[in-house]
């Protein structure tokens, strides 16, 4: 069985490795599938419309190819339910207005066995729910040119404690699993390939993300927290027990150069990055050939993006309280990405040799209203690996371009911190 | 006559015409007795189409105005707004031939709004309780004489609260204070201001004089402040999901009359989840580059899940992208 799983998987990545510039995707056959009629579509769409409080919304298999939004106004008690990931599918291809494909409000809400193809924006998104599951929900896109995908697969925004659990998510131009401004957060059992970003975290606060698989997107797994935002900033994350593998996809989040995204910027071969982090703990990974970094510490200042002064009291641009200790490492005999600023960084300036992938990066920029010395560990960094043979960089970006440094000293980061999460109320 | 009761329970009903909310033939939308015409100083663009709108309150009730930046109106149970859209075939020639595509009615039924809409049949003749949404081809010429050939899309009913949400609660957009705030020539010829014409009918119970009132102005005016008119065009197609209680409050961007922080509009602020939406631009605004902000670039989008608003219109609002590129550029 693992022997089988291996050989498909090697296949997978064969075939994406082969296709990274050209983009085209494999596509799950369903002309096997019933084709809804124009009738059971347009029953689906009233059963979201005339769900109350209590109702179960069975979605048989078929393959719907939906013309308007499937929307849930505010309701609570509700079932979602379809007949399999590969049986119930629902194409957002017709759309002609709107953004998501299906958009969720409510409290105690279950979404299950289905996958949302092609939506023009995200595919699922639940904003202000409380006590929301996905399970074995996929959502992707079709389009051989991924250029033409949308922005995120599964995107929970502003929710209260939110499960989700055995879901796929690919192929997305932004993130594939994508939780902002929320809290009480498990993303579990998942698998996320094709992304720019695999599965990402901004702005949320305690939040476990176990035994995941991400591979072939640009970055596997992402936390950030970004400024000016409702949710100002989030604090607690676990990261444990999740595959990291081969995280080398060419960022297709533009054609081509950065726009305000912050993914944009993300360099292809990045395993885990933390920007602007608070209190994060990745531990017992298995992070293996993501050709540029392992883990990379930063802080939102890489980015080059404005800070405004009534955005920092609220909100803190730096990477602080990040622990990272017993995960496996295996680098990748790929060069690291030269295709952007951050790659270029990395493969030319780190500490151990022009062209080499690195385990650990730290930017290096810490709060000097702290610290005037980053010796005191100010951010308190902290790591507890096999340091003999770990490749770690340290970079000092503090006194412009042309005065970039880099260290592999990490004596002052080699300390252990008790990260706290709950997500008893979850379980 | 009118013929909803103060008992809302039987609502929705099948047909418009059930309602009595007009007299003679339906599609000369005549209004009954106590169904006043009203007509928001800006409003939301819409494909182009034309609006027509009515509001109708149950006998020996009445809205009053809550102290906020607005002046939303609060209106008693029963209450019905009634939104026809429609097409002239020639729109230089306004009242003649028409198509109407559908009607929509917001109706406070126990305590809260309701969303009803109703699709116009081909033969004009009668428009049906439809609540999945639907897409009807549909051509017109404009009043520069351009023909256009759009795909008109009747949103569903859950769609509705995609704009008209505070707080995940179904509100009114258009009346209130500052947007009908406003003189306006009435059938029988007379001008009035709107609020003194729902006080007269009893309406409307207020206190405060005509001029007491806030308000704002009507973005086609070309004779008004270019500042104005962008941020009255902004709160009207932006400002429903993109205020701090909206759907849009995700992005951090606030787009309404009364948000005075440029941070706010999305000058110098890189997006949030725009994803896709952002193209190839790195601020919402960028002073003085109306071209490389990505609120232009979303306005000037047909596709969706870049176009914004994201729902409400198929096409381009030409004459609303140059308003908001000249804002821009200007500032």
């Amino acid at each position: 069985m693992k022997y089988i799983y291996l050989l498909f998987n090697l296949i997978f990545i064969l075939f994406f490795f082969g296709c990274n510039s050209g983009g085209n995707v494999e596509v799950k056959d369903t002309s096997e599938l019933h084709q809804a009629t124009r009738d059971e579509v347009e029953k689906l769409v009233e059963q979201f419309i005339l769900a109350e409080d209590g109702t179960t919304i069975e979605m048989p298999a078929g393959f719907y190819q939906l013309e308007t939004q499937l929307i849930l106004d505010n309701k609570n008690n509700i079932k979602i339910k379809g007949k399999g990931m590969d049986k119930t599918i629902l194409s957002f291809k017709g759309l002609k207005t709107g953004g998501e494909g299906m958009k969720i409000v409510g409290k105690n809400i279950s979404l299950e066995d289905f996958s949302v193809y092609d939506a023009p924006g995200d595919g699922v998104k639940t904003q202000h729910c409380e006590n929301i599951l996905m399970r074995r929900v996929n959502a992707t896109w079709t389009n051989g040119d991924k250029s033409q995908n949308g922005t995120y697969a599964l995107y929970p925004v502003q929710c209260k404690n939110v499960i989700i659990d055995a879901c796929e998510a690919s192929h997305s131009r932004d993130a594939g699993i994508y939780v902002g401004q929320s809290e009480n957060i498990i993303v579990k059992n998942c698998t996320a390939f094709g992304n720019v970003a695999g599965i990402e975290i901004e702005n949320c606060s305690n939040v476990e993300v176990f035994k995941n698989k991400a591979y072939d997107n640009t970055g596997g797994i992402l936390v950030f927290n970004l400024p000016g935002l409702p949710v100002a900033d989030g604090r607690g994350t676990k990261i444990y027990d999740n595959e990291i593998i081969e995280n080398n996809h060419k960022n297709f989040a533009l054609i081509e150069g950065n726009n305000g995204n912050a993914v944009t910027q993300i360099p292809p071969g990045s395993g885990v990055v933390v920007m602007a982090g608070k209190d994060v703990e990745i531990f017992n990974n298995k992070i293996l050939k993501n050709k540029t970094s392992g883990i990379s510490i930063a802080s939102y200042q890489v980015t080059g993006f404005p800070m405004k002064d009534q955005d920092l009291e609220k909100w803190s641009p730096f990477s602080s309280g990040i622990y990272i200790h017993d995960n496996e490492y295996e680098r990748s005999s790929s060069l690291p990405d030269m295709s952007k600023d951050l790659g270029k960084l990395i493969a030319a300036k780190n500490a151990h040799g022009i062209g080499k992938t690195q385990d650990i990066v730290y930017d290096g920029i810490w709060d000097q209203q702290i610290s005037k010395d980053i010796s005191s560990n100010p951010m308190n960094i902290c790591i507890k690996e096999n340091m003999e043979n770990l490749r770690f960089t340290r970079f000092y970006l503090m006194e412009g371009e042309d005065n970039i440094k880099s260290y592999k000293e990490y004596d002052p980061f080699v300390c252990d911190l008790k990260i706290e999460t709950d997500i008893s109320v979850l379980q | 006559m009118v013929s909803v009761s103060n008992k809302t329970t039987t609502l929705p009903y099948k047909t418009l015409s059930e309602y009595g909310f007009f007299t003679g033939e339906l599609n000369q939308l005549i209004p009954a007795a106590r169904v006043l015409f009203y007509k928001p100083v800006s409003s939301l663009f819409s494909d182009y189409s034309f609006k027509s709108r009515f509001v109708w309150i149950p006998e020996g009730k009445n809205a009053t105005i809550a102290d906020d930046e607005k002046g939303t109106f609060l209106f008693p149970e029963g209450s019905t707004l009634i939104k026809h859209f429609y097409y002239p075939g020639q729109f230089d020639n306004p009242e003649g031939k028409r198509k109407i595509m559908e009607t929509r009615l917001l109706v406070k039924k126990d305590g809260n709004w309701e969303a009803y809409p109703y699709l116009w049949n081909e033969e004009q003749t009668e428009a049906l309780y439809k609540i999945t949404g639907s897409t009807t081809p549909v051509s017109f010429i404009d009043a520069q004489q351009k023909l256009h050939e759009i795909e008109y899309v009747q949103p569903n009913k859950n769609q509705c609260k995609s704009c008209h949400n505070r707080n995940e609660e179904l509100i009114p957009i258009g009346p209130n204070a500052r947007n009908l705030n406003s003189i306006i020539t009435y059938k029988n010829g007379k001008q009035q201001n709107q609020l003194e014409k729902w006080k007269a009918w009893g309406y409307l119970v207020d206190d405060r004089k005509e001029e007491k009132y806030p308000s704002m102005v009507d973005y086609d005016d070309i004779h008004a402040d270019l500042h104005l008119r962008a941020k009255a065009y902004l709160e009207m197609n932006c400002g429903h999901c993109h205020h701090p209680e909206g759907p849009a409050s995700t992005s951090g961007m606030f787009l309404t009359y009364e948000e005075e922080n440029p941070d706010k509009w999305g000058v110098m602020k890189p997006p949030i989840a725009a994803g896709v939406g952002a193209g190839p631009h790195t601020y919402g605004i960028v002073p003085g580059r109306a071209e490389e902000s990505i609120l232009v670039y979303r306005m000037k989008s047909e596709k969706p899940g870049i176009m914004m608003p994201e729902l409400g219109r198929v096409s381009k609002h030409q004459e609303g992208v140059d308003l908001i590129r000249e804002w821009i550029d200007k500032m």
